[in-house]
This record gives structure tokens, C-alpha cells and sequence, in this order.
């Protein structure tokens, strides 16, 4: 026993003693390539100067610094992952793309312990697929809030959408708010009246379901919001801040655009919130995405390199080199430090943004033909004459998203705790393909589960429409508001559905 | 149709010989179809008889062969060198070490591979050390595909040589009967740049298009055969597989999903594709025409200045110009805001909003950018046309239109027939103007997420671009496009250039 124990405690020291020597070896110069926006290029090799000088592992860094910007860095690292950048930086709804492409390392469990930590919860979730943090949080700033001209639009019309496009038909000056070519602004009127479109992805990136309330009365509201704003002829559909310089009164667009329109329109510039907009006397306060930019590491086959390139991109998305660049350049940081800091909260673009963040919904992960999919509504709402145009539109949309997944919308789906609640399933083995269905109900704390149309999250049928069988199931009264059907016991079950009524037989 | 004589073809008016050329093409096709048939059936008659032909000759060779014939069956060379000619002998027996050592190195493991395209995609490992995941590269279908490819050309260019060495033999037992001297590698090397000399001038073009042109074009055929896009490809993530014609399943399926069918887009922007390139090439060309004529005709002033004005636009990179005119016709643009500033409209023209307006106004901007190119050359065609013909006619009594169909016409067509098909056909596939113009804009809203985000302006070439650098990156249905439009362009191409009156009646302005 004891010569065992004394074996055991030589390796044991052996192993410390070489993952000792191991962690020390992170020492050493690296060539690498980094793709940063033009703007911050030479801030950045700056920040890596600073890394090399004060990091306490002894990494060098020898960095080739390119002007890449966020928009083209994913679709250069997916074409060729080989030959991309060792850390690039992009946009949060090219997450998924890069994460599928296996363009983006994870992060170490240290690392991601601290990445958790210090920034704000919905970049986080911005660079999580599954249980995995795959990026480095770089800002939490791309939102979108309004511009105005003071010159036109007085300050207590900009609370409202119908006040504003008054002012500008008046003034016979264009209202800027991107609609036909990007969803990422129209969405705007949907989170408005409370619809949401979220995704689930698992660890690879791959999208496995959807829960998507477009098509649904409160979308309906939605769209006869967008069609006052699409049916004016002072519309315009840009999100170019220089719109002012031809002829815009206000314009929707992000923290991106201050500098130029602060060029433009000089003291007549105003910023603040989205407007609300009214339908049949209720008002509605304009949503917006909360989105940020991220900066990836490219999976490395040397690991010693890799740690070392980690470190580097750790540093670069910390709270001193944030503030350097919201310093430099107004980016928005995501560090929850840099964030209270009195300069960041004295910047009016940056107030502006916050205060529309109340309004707004953390982009999270989204299917990328999702933004094909959703921009061209507005189109289909300005062509439409009446509501059942407008409702036309939203049954458009709804077939779009269903065939993402190649949905089989003919019958009903139980999702539930048996197939880990994907309303996407592909499987045949949850669908009520002739009216009934054998299911296995695995033994866990919750046996529940709810009988959905594919794709959405809303029970079609449920505990309420039990006939038979009704002994085999929990009656939660008040606290089932969902009307699941939740199973006392785990077991074989056949459920079979005809016409209204449910019945459950234990087999 | 009536097969006509000479004369009777030349009595018919100019438009009832246009027809009769299109209806004896069209009837001739059936006919075409059969003819082309028997000359395969031919051809491949042939092809079997040279093979067989080709195989006797090897048994014979082998036969008859003394012992370094019979060995360079086996060690390329063998052959040469024992009869001295050593510098072919080495070269042969180069070709087959570099054959043998590429196929060992890698050429086995491409062509093993090349059915399934891969194997293993890549793997991660957690390493606790470095708190990181360490990635392993397997298999990469893309490469598998091109080395795949590039080793079967590896496999027939051996066999190539193979036949040849073989045939030295029989040459080298032929002089040897005849009692004449072999050629030394001096007399090869001096052959090279003497009678051989195309030989020695076409090599590395030869090799290069093989390897730069017809490489690549097979690979992007066979692409259209997998599955290769952003999420499958074939590398840093899944592997691509072949999936035979599904893909053109997809493009040719009526099946809505999600919107409408992919044939419906298909049909719809081949649509607009060829009116968009008849339109572009004609009122470019009649019109280019017409103010090159206004500028030659006598009495006008100024003739240098009026071309140079022209030709201005010419001097500014399209590219910019494209973008900048397509900034003028927004909606904010200066044309709408003059004109609303002038109080003539009270709400912005929809220039780029509405399909019909975007459509008619990109063909309108193109007359503007491609006149002054027809007018470059035609003003040097119209000047060619011999004057005594126009003075004859003038003393016949014709009018200036009837000059302008009898003569200017017919002999522009003639002269600029071949060009007028080419830039049809360029036409088709010109991505610049309608890119930078409108992006293809407006978003067809009818067209299926599968589709990309198709517009009403945009033309096969621009969608292809579209669904490549997508959402999705389908690059598998890219390729499919690109075949179809190389199907159209080809067969536009091959009707057109049996109607033109330069190919037709070639001898007609001589």
C-alpha cells in the first residue's frame, strides 16, 4: 500500500513538474496575421506593442496587421480557412457561418470564465453556440437609434412615428429607415409589438430550431405600423448617415454614423430613441437588435502558438484596450467596467443607444438566410392594398422559414423532454403522421411535452383536450399555462388524436 | 422547305430572305440531328477500328521486337537508349520515374479518394495544457477533387507517352531495315528549333491553358456533380460527397418550397436575361450607329469635338461612373430632388424602387455608356463604304432612307455581324452594368430562400454571384447556373452564326 501510494505521488510530481515546464514554453515570438477594420489598424498594432511589453508570459508577437473589414472577414475566412488570419474581427450575425466553416477556435475554459464575467450578458450569448464561447466580445454597439434634423423636426415630435413623417412630408424631406434591404432594421417594427424570432444552435453551429412569432396578430400590428412608414412618399429606404447631405430629415442608423452626421448637420443634429407608432389607439415603441462585433481566433495546429494567440486576442478585447479604442474611435465597449465609466456615459450617441436598449432584443444566433427571408417583407407590405395583403406577406414569410428546416408542416409534432424540445425535428418518430404516435417517455425530473405545428412553439393541443387517459397525466392546474401534457411515469405510451380530443393508452 | 435556287433566292426581298435562312435552319435540324448521329456512329466506327489497329500494332511490335523493344514495354526507353538514342531514351524513362514516384507520394491516395471525396473531415482535441483545442487536418475533399482530376490527366498523359515509346520501337526496327542512320539527341535538339520549331513555340502555351484553363473548368463542372458549399467545404468542416443530378433536380423542380419554385426563378431571370441582352445590344448598336452617321454626314461642324465629347465617358473607368449615376437615380438622388425642387413631380420617381422602372432604366443608362464605343466603330466602317455606290443610287433616285436600308445597312450587318453576336452574347453575361447599377434590386419577394435574394434586374450571372457569396454559399448551385448559361450562350451562339449574312454570303462585299 504504501510503495503504491509512494508510485503514485512521483507521478504525481513527474506530471506537475512537465505541466510546469509545459506552461512556461509559451515563451517565444509568433508570426501572425491579424485582420482589424482600417480605423483601428494603427491602434492595433499599437495594443500589440503594449501586449508584447507587458504580457507576463514572455509571448512575442509579430504581427502582420491587415485592413479587413467586419463585413468581408467572414466570407474571406470561410473561403479559404487555411490562408486566413490568424484573429479577425466581424460582425455578430456572421457567428454561426464562421462557427459551421470551423473558422473560429473555442475558447479555453479559463478564458471563457472570464469573457463570462466581465462583459454584458447578450455579447456573451452573441459568441455562444450550444454550451461553447467561440469568440472574444470586441464591442456592444451595433444597435441601431434616430438622427434628427432640428431644423425640421421639433423635439417633441420625435416620440412619434406618425409625427415624424408628417414633419418630413411637410418639409418635403426623405425619413431614412432601411426596410427593403435588411431585416436587421425592419425587425424593428416586429419586436415593437413583442414578436420574437429565436434560433438555437447546437455546438457545431448547426441551427436546429426556430421559435418564431412573426406570423401571429401581434406581427399583423406590426405591419400596419411598417406600412405607414413604408407608404410615404418621404420614405427612404438607406441607413447612410450622408443621407442628410441629400435631402434626409432623420435617419435610422447605428453609432457608426455620429462623426459624419455631427460633419452634416452640425448644432441642428439630434439624437435619441426609436419613435413609437400607433394602430387602433394603442402605441407601440420601435424595437431594435443589439448586436456587437466579435474577435475570433482561427483553429491553430500548433497549441503552443494557439495559447499564445489566445492571450494575445484576450488582451486585445480587454478593458484597457476597449476604452483605447471607444477613445479613439467611439466603439462601444462590451466590458462591463469599461461600460459604467463616466466618459462612455457622457458620449450622446452612446446614451441614445442605451436608452433604445431598453426597447431592444440581444441578437443572439439567427439562421443567415433568415435576413433574406425577413427583408423582403416590407416589399410585400408596401405592394399589399389591404390586410389580407399585409396578412399575405406574413404567411409569405412564415413559408420561408419552414422550409429552412424542410419542415413537414402536415401534421402535428410532440416536442418535449423525448427529443429535447426540437420543434424542428427532422425525425419521423414524433410526428402524428395517421392521427397517432408511440412514444418513449424517458424517466426525468419534467415528462412533459407539447403538441406543436412544426417550427412553432405554440400548443396546438394539449392537456385541456385529454379524453382518455386523463389518470396518466399531471393535472398542474395554474402552474401548466402552456397546457402541456406532462406524464406521471416515464414509459411506452401510444397518444392518438382524433379531431379535437387527445387519448393517451400506457402500453 | 423548298430548296431554292440562286436566283429565286436573290428575288426575294431582304426580310423574306431572313426568313428563308431561319426556316431552312430550322428545318434542317431534324436532318442536322440524323447527319450527326451517323458521323458518331462513324466516328466512333473508327475510333474502335484505330484502336484495334493501334493494338495490333503493340502485339506486333512486341513480336517482332528484339529484347530492348520487348523491355521497353516495361521501362519506358529501353528501346532508344540501346540503339543510342539516348537523349529520347532518358526522356522517356524521366517521365516514368516521375509518373511512378508522383503515384506513390500521392497520385494513389488522390485517386483512391477521389469516389468518396474523403474519408475523415477534422478533429479537435482538448488540450488541458494549454487550456485550448488543438485542430487536426484529415482529408480535404477539395483538394481530393483537383489532385483527383489532375492525376487522371497525370494517368492519360502516361499512357500517351506509353504508346509513343512503343512506336519508337517499330520506327527504330523500320531505319534499321532501311539501312539509314538513327537521329542522335544532337539532331532531335537541333530539330527542335528547325522543322520541329511549333513544337518547341506551342509547349508552354499548351501546358499552360491544360493546367490554367481546361483544368479548372473541368473541376467547376465536376463541381456541380457534389455538395461543395460554405457549410460543406470539404476542409475546416464537412466533407462533399457527389450527389450525381440532384442539383439539377433542384434548379429544374416546379416544387414550391417556401416560396416559388427554383424553375419559376430560373425561367423568370433567363427571362430578363435575354430581353435585357437584346435590348443592350440594339439600341446600343442602331443607335451608336445613328449618331455616328449624324457626326460624319457633311456640314456638320465641329466633328472632333462632338466624337471627343462622346468618348469622354469612355475615359472615365465604368466603374465609377456606374456607381455614381446610380447614386443619381436614387430616390434622395439629384435627379429626383431637382425635379421636385423644380415642383415638376411632387413625390420621387421610383427609378430603382418599381421592377419595370429599374429594368427600363438600366437598359436606358446602358445606351448612354455603350454608344459612344459603337459610335468609335462604326465611324471607321461608315467611312469604308465606297461613295460611288451612294452617288449611283442618289442618280437612281433613291432617298436617304432607302440608302440607309440598301446600302449602309446591309453592309454594317455584313461587317458587324460577328461583332454583334459577340456582344449579345457579352451582353448576357455583363455583370458590371446591372451590378453596379441596382445589385440586382428589387428583391424578387416571391423567390424561395434557396434562391438567394434574387431581384428583378438581376441577370443569371449576377444571381450566380448572389447565391455564391449568400447566406449559404451554395457553390454546387453556381456551378449548375454557370452550365446552363454556357447551354444558352452556346446555343444562341450557334443559331445566330448560321443566319449571318458574313458567313452566308461571304463573297457579297468582296
Amino acid at each position: 500500500m504504501k510503495k503504491l501510494l509512494s508510485v503514485l505521488l512521483t507521478l504525481a510530481m513527474v506530471l506537475t513538474m512537465t505541466a510546469g515546464a509545459f506552461a512556461a514554453s509559451l515563451e517565444g515570438t509568433y508570426q501572425i496575421t491579424i485582420w482589424v477594420a482600417e480605423e483601428v489598424k494603427d491602434l492595433t498594432a499599437k495594443q500589440i506593442e503594449d501586449f508584447n511589453a507587458t504580457n507576463e508570459y514572455g509571448i512575442t508577437i509579430v504581427a502582420n496587421i491587415e485592413a479587413v473589414s467586419e463585413a468581408d472577414a467572414a466570407t474571406s475566412m470561410i473561403t479559404d480557412v487555411e490562408a486566413g488570419a490568424d484573429i479577425f474581427c466581424f460582425a455578430q450575425d456572421q457567428f454561426a457561418r464562421l462557427v459551421q466553416a470551423g473558422a473560429l477556435s473555442s475558447l479555453g475554459k479559463q478564458a471563457a470564465e472570464i469573457v463570462r464575467t466581465s462583459n454584458d450578458a447578450g455579447v456573451v450569448a452573441a459568441a455562444t453556440s450550444g454550451d461553447t464561447l467561440y469568440a472574444y466580445p470586441l464591442t456592444s454597439d451595433n444597435g441601431y437609434f434616430l438622427y434628427y434634423d432640428k431644423s425640421v423636426i421639433p423635439d417633441e415630435d420625435v416620440d412619434s412615428l406618425e409625427a415624424i413623417i408628417a414633419d418630413c412630408e411637410k418639409a418635403q424631406k426623405y425619413f431614412a429607415f432601411e426596410m427593403g434591404t435588411s431585416a436587421w432594421y425592419n425587425a424593428s417594427f416586429f419586436f415593437a409589438t413583442g414578436c420574437v424570432s429565436e434560433w438555437k444552435t447546437d455546438d457545431d453551429g448547426t441551427f436546429i430550431s426556430v421559435h418564431d412569432t412573426f406570423n401571429s396578430p401581434a406581427g399583423l400590428i406590426a405591419v400596419k405600423g411598417m406600412k405607414k412608414l413604408v407608404d410615404s412618399p418621404f420614405h427612404l429606404s438607406s441607413s447612410d448617415g450622408a443621407s442628410f447631405a441629400s435631402n434626409a430629415a432623420a435617419v435610422v442608423t447605428g453609432i457608426w454614423a455620429y462623426t459624419t452626421i455631427e460633419g452634416i448637420l452640425g448644432d441642428n443634429m439630434g439624437v435619441t430613441d426609436l419613435p413609437s407608432f400607433e394602430v387602433d389607439g394603442v402605441s407601440y415603441h420601435l424595437g431594435s437588435y443589439n448586436g456587437c462585433k466579435l474577435m475570433g481566433v482561427k483553429p491553430q495546429t500548433d497549441p503552443i502558438k494557439g495559447a499564445a494567440i489566445h492571450r494575445l486576442a484576450q488582451y486585445l478585447t480587454g478593458e484597457k484596450c476597449q476604452m483605447e479604442r471607444f477613445e479613439a474611435r467611439a466603439w462601444g465597449p462590451s466590458n462591463l467596467a469599461a461600460q459604467a465609466s463616466p466618459a462612455v456615459q457622457a458620449n450622446p450617441g452612446l446614451v441614445a443607444l442605451y436608452t433604445q436598449n431598453a426597447y431592444s432584443v440581444p441578437q443572439g444566433q439567427i439562421h443567415g438566410s433568415w435576413w433574406d427571408i425577413a427583408k423582403v417583407i416590407s416589399d410585400d407590405v408596401k405592394n399589399a392594398t389591404d390586410d389580407a395583403g399585409l396578412q399575405q406577406a406574413l404567411d409569405n414569410y412564415y413559408d420561408k422559414i419552414s422550409s429552412l428546416f424542410n419542415l413537414d408542416t402536415s401534421a402535428l409534432l410532440f416536442v418535449g423532454a423525448w427529443n429535447g424540445w426540437n420543434n424542428a425535428d427532422e425525425s419521423d418518430t414524433y410526428y402524428f403522421k395517421d392521427g397517432s404516435l408511440t412514444l418513449d417517455v424517458p424517466a426525468s425530473d419534467y415528462m412533459g411535452g407539447r403538441i406543436v405545428n412544426p417550427g412553432s412553439w405554440d400548443t396546438d393541443k394539449g392537456f385541456a383536450q385529454v379524453t382518455v387517459g386523463a389518470d396518466l397525466i399531471k393535472d398542474l392546474g395554474a402552474d401548466n399555462p402552456d397546457n402541456n401534457i406532462v406524464f406521471i411515469e416515464a414509459g411506452n405510451y401510444t397518444v392518438t388524436i382524433d379531431g379535437d380530443a387527445i387519448s393517451i393508452v400506457k402500453n | 422547305m423548298k430548296q431554292l435556287t440562286d436566283l429565286e433566292y436573290l428575288k426575294l426581298s431582304k426580310w423574306k430572305r431572313l426568313l428563308h435562312r431561319l426556316g431552312s435552319f430550322f428545318a434542317s435540324i431534324p436532318h442536322g440531328i440524323v447527319n450527326g448521329l451517323i458521323s458518331l456512329g462513324r466516328g466512333i466506327k473508327k475510333a474502335a477500328v484505330g484502336l484495334r489497329d493501334d493494338v495490333t500494332d503493340i502485339f506486333a511490335t512486341f513480336r517482332e521486337g528484339d529484347w530492348s523493344a520487348k523491355a521497353s514495354f516495361l521501362v519506358m526507353g529501353t528501346g532508344n537508349i540501346a540503339h543510342g538514342q539516348w537523349l529520347r531514351g532518358l526522356l522517356f524513362l524521366l517521365f516514368e520515374v516521375v509518373f511512378i514516384v508522383y503515384m506513390i507520394t500521392g497520385g494513389i491516395y488522390w485517386l483512391s479518394m477521389l469516389p468518396s471525396l474523403g474519408k475523415q473531415g477534422p478533429t479537435l482535441e482538448y488540450d488541458p495544457i494549454y487550456d485550448i483545442d488543438v485542430v487536426t487536418y484529415h482529408d480535404n475533399s477539395f483538394k481530393i477533387l483537383l489532385y483527383g482530376v489532375l492525376t487522371i490527366f497525370f494517368i492519360v498523359a502516361l499512357i500517351y507517352t506509353w504508346r509513343v515509346n512503343i512506336r519508337q520501337n517499330k520506327l527504330i526496327a523500320q531505319i534499321k531495315r532501311s539501312g539509314k542512320k538513327l537521329k542522335s539527341g544532337k539532331d532531335d535538339l537541333r530539330s527542335l528549333v528547325d522543322d520541329q520549331f511549333h513544337k518547341t513555340l506551342l509547349a508552354l502555351p499548351l501546358t499552360g491553358i491544360l493546367l490554367f484553363t481546361v483544368l479548372p473548368i473541368f473541376f467547376m463542372i465536376l463541381v456541380a456533380f457534389t455538395n461543395y458549399s460554405g457549410t460543406n467545404n470539404g476542409y475546416t468542416n464537412n466533407l462533399f460527397t457527389w450527389v450525381g443530378l440532384d442539383n439539377f433536380n433542384t434548379l429544374l423542380s416546379w416544387k414550391a418550397v417556401g416560396g416559388q419554385s427554383y424553375a419559376a426563378t430560373f425561367g423568370e431571370v433567363l427571362a430578363w436575361t435575354l430581353i435585357w441582352a437584346f435590348f443592350a445590344t440594339f439600341t446600343n448598336y442602331f443607335l451608336g450607329m445613328m449618331v455616328a452617321m449624324l457626326i460624319n454626314k457633311k456640314g456638320i461642324k465641329l466633328k472632333k469635338l462632338w466624337r471627343t465629347v462622346l468618348v469622354m465617358t469612355i475615359a472615365v473607368p465604368q466603374f465609377i461612373s456606374l456607381l455614381y449615376v446610380s447614386k443619381m437615380f436614387a430616390k434622395n438622388g439629384l435627379i429626383n430632388n431637382f425635379l421636385m425642387s423644380m415642383g415638376w413631380i411632387t413625390k420621387a420617381l421610383p427609378f430603382w424602387e418599381d421592377p419595370t422602372w429599374a429594368r427600363i432604366t438600366v437598359i436606358l443608362i446602358n445606351i448612354w455608356i455603350g454608344i459612344p464605343y459603337l459610335m468609335l466603330i462604326t465611324t471607321g466602317i461608315l467611312m469604308n463604304i465606297p461613295q460611288d455606290l451612294y452617288e449611283s443610287s442618289r442618280i437612281d433616285g433613291a432617298n436617304a432612307w432607302q440608302q440607309y436600308f440598301k446600302i449602309t445597312l446591309p453592309y454594317m450587318l455584313f461587317v458587324t455581324g460577328p461583332y454583334l453576336l459577340t456582344s449579345f452574347t457579352g451582353n448576357m453575361n455583363n455583370f458590371n452594368v446591372i451590378y453596379l447599377l441596382t445589385g440586382g434590386a428589387p428583391t424578387n419577394t416571391a423567390a424561395s430562400s434557396a434562391a438567394g435574394s434574387v431581384g428583378y434586374t438581376d441577370l443569371l450571372i449576377t444571381w450566380l454571384f448572389k447565391i455564391t457569396t449568400g447566406a449559404e454559399a451554395q457553390y454546387y448551385m453556381a456551378s449548375v447556373i454557370g452550365i446552363m448559361v454556357f447551354v444558352v450562350v452556346a446555343l444562341i451562339s450557334l443559331v445566330v452564326y448560321r443566319c449571318l449574312p458574313s458567313i452566308k454570303n461571304e463573297e457579297d462585299f468582296q
